[in-house]
């Protein structure tokens, strides 16, 4: 079996268009949560959001970007940052083996949802005509496939927040196995529109805007917690077979070591600490790594009532004693739940703790839950010595729970 | 007073950030890279500019100028159809 480096990091997220930035802010504590525009707020109760700080018309000319919704222009530009990153340079016959293996819940929300303003609400018949190209969950991988002229497999996994840690960690099991050589793997989001926020704020979900500060309302397993912030952004990661990097010199930004899948089948909504403990578990077999062998696991950590408890009680279950010692933290509490990206986006945080051995924190955790007992790094950033294995998970609506364990290079 | 050809042009140069100098009414679309789905778009914007309602566009532009031939056309047979046409053609 192959062993999978990481050689190539992109990320376009709230805090950060590129990788360094992204997590200097992550270990400053500082939030990316803020108040929406108005246009995109007018009708909701929930004002807030995690936005990227990203205008379209610098990386892309004018006729490109009316063909492209935003989650596939967050995708193009993280991936070209992965590729640049890795040093990736392709000949004919490589291109037509490497391939992308991307994540995305809703695909492209805005074309949807502004399709159904102009169909339903101006009662129009003008319907962009590049609509169904643009909101097909499949475009921004095939986007990214275009521009880099990429003929191996391009895969779209939709698995709502653990569409891009599926999409990692099946990355992952077609290298090791032989079967690619190198694969683009990520995922992106873009769910800040009216409609979209609606139907997350109908589901009861959505954290309330904390009153004295609004960029600290996303207060993952404390007890004042109320929910998921909704953010967006992308993040890719070059995926290569660890002779072929080491053959070409690439960078190594860590190494991929294991993946853990598990499916909760009870209810559409609900996690169990049965199936997220189970999908830990796995991932460590996978791994090959005892769970004491962890030095940090970076939370799913949405911040929601369901969530927090359950996961808190999974890490404890699977990790035992040793479950007392790991630093554990979500950094959602910064950069909101970025859905289909979130995976890749809190790899990528990973992957630089690993690097820098600093962990960051679990914001706006003034006063824990009795529920949550674990060391989830409270509000500073925390330097670590020997930090070798590190955890992360994506759990799901739908029950898709997927871990990935990744190990410093 | 602005021909047809000028307003398709500024619409370009809007929408497309399409350097005016390469517009001429000879300017085949495949050249600035304006595709069938970005034709429909253009032309809905020209319906505003004109007031009139294109048809399901079906037959094939190759330039600029057949585009704004194209538009001449319906603004020519909303105004043979009178004035109480007019009203109708808009779509209003």
């Amino acid at each position: 079996m192959n062993r999978v480096a990481v050689t190539g990091l992109g990320i376009v997220a709230p805090g950060g268009n590129a990788p360094a930035e992204f997590f200097d802010n992550l270990v400053a504590g500082r939030s990316a949560v803020r108040v929406l525009p108005e246009d995109c707020i007018a009708r909701l109760r929930t004002r807030i959001g995690a936005a990227a700080a990203f205008e379209p018309g610098t990386h892309f000319p004018a006729a490109r970007v009316r063909m492209l919704d935003r989650v596939s222009q967050l995708a193009l530009v993280a991936a070209r940052q992965a590729i640049a990153s890795g040093g990736v340079e392709l000949c004919d016959e490589e291109r037509a083996k490497v391939g992308v293996f991307f994540g995305t819940g809703m695909g492209g929300a805005a074309t949807t949802d502004g399709g159904y303003a102009t169909f339903y609400g101006e009662q129009s018949d003008r319907i962009q005509p590049y609509s169904v190209l643009m909101a097909m969950t499949n475009a921004a991988a095939s986007w990214i496939g275009i521009e880099h002229a990429l003929g191996g497999p391009n895969l779209t996994f939709s698995v709502a927040c653990s569409s891009s840690a599926v999409a990692l960690g099946e990355a992952w099991l077609r290298i090791k196995s032989g079967a690619a050589p190198m694969l683009l793997a990520g995922g992106a989001e873009a769910p800040l529109t009216p409609g979209t926020l609606k139907a997350w704020e109908a589901l009861k979900t959505l954290a309330s805007e904390d009153r004295d500060d609004p960029s600290a309302s996303c207060k993952p397993f404390s007890q004042d917690r109320s929910g998921l912030v909704l953010g967006e952004g992308a993040a890719v990661v070059v995926l290569e077979e660890w002779e072929h990097a080491a053959r070409r010199g690439a960078p190594l930004y860590g190494e991929l070591v294991g993946y853990g899948l598990a499916t909760d089948s009870a209810h559409i909504t609900r996690p169990t600490v049965e199936g997220q403990a189970t999908a830990m578990r796995r991932a460590l077999e996978s791994a090959g790594a005892a769970p004491q062998r962890i030095g940090y696991i970076n939370a799913h950590g949405t911040g929601t009532q369901a969530n927090d408890a359950v996961e808190t009680a999974a890490i404890r279950q699977v990790f035992g004693a040793a479950a007392d010692r790991i630093p554990v933290s979500s950094t959602k509490s910064m950069h909101g739940h970025l859905l289909g990206a979130a995976g890749a986006v809190e790899l990528i945080a990973t992957l630089l703790a690993l690097r820098s051995g600093v962990i960051p924190p679990t914001m706006h955790l003034r006063t824990p839950d009795p529920a949550c007992d674990l060391d989830y790094v409270p509000n500073v950033a925390r330097e670590v010595r020997d930090l070798e294995l590190a955890m992360t998970s994506s759990f799901a609506f739908g029950g898709t729970n997927a871990v990935l364990v990744c190990r410093k290079a | 007073m602005k021909t047809t050809f000028d307003v398709l042009k500024d619409i370009l140069v809007r929408d497309y950030e399409l350097a005016p100098e390469r517009l001429t009414p000879d300017t085949p679309l495949t050249e600035i890279e304006i595709d069938s789905l970005a034709v429909i778009e253009v032309v809905f914007s020209l319906e505003d500019e004109f007031k009139v309602t294109a048809g399901d566009l079906k037959e094939p532009f190759d330039t600029l100028g057949d585009i704004a031939s194209y538009i001449d056309r319906l603004v020519a047979e909303r105004d043979a159809a009178g004035p109480a046409a007019t009203g109708a053609a808009s779509g209003e």
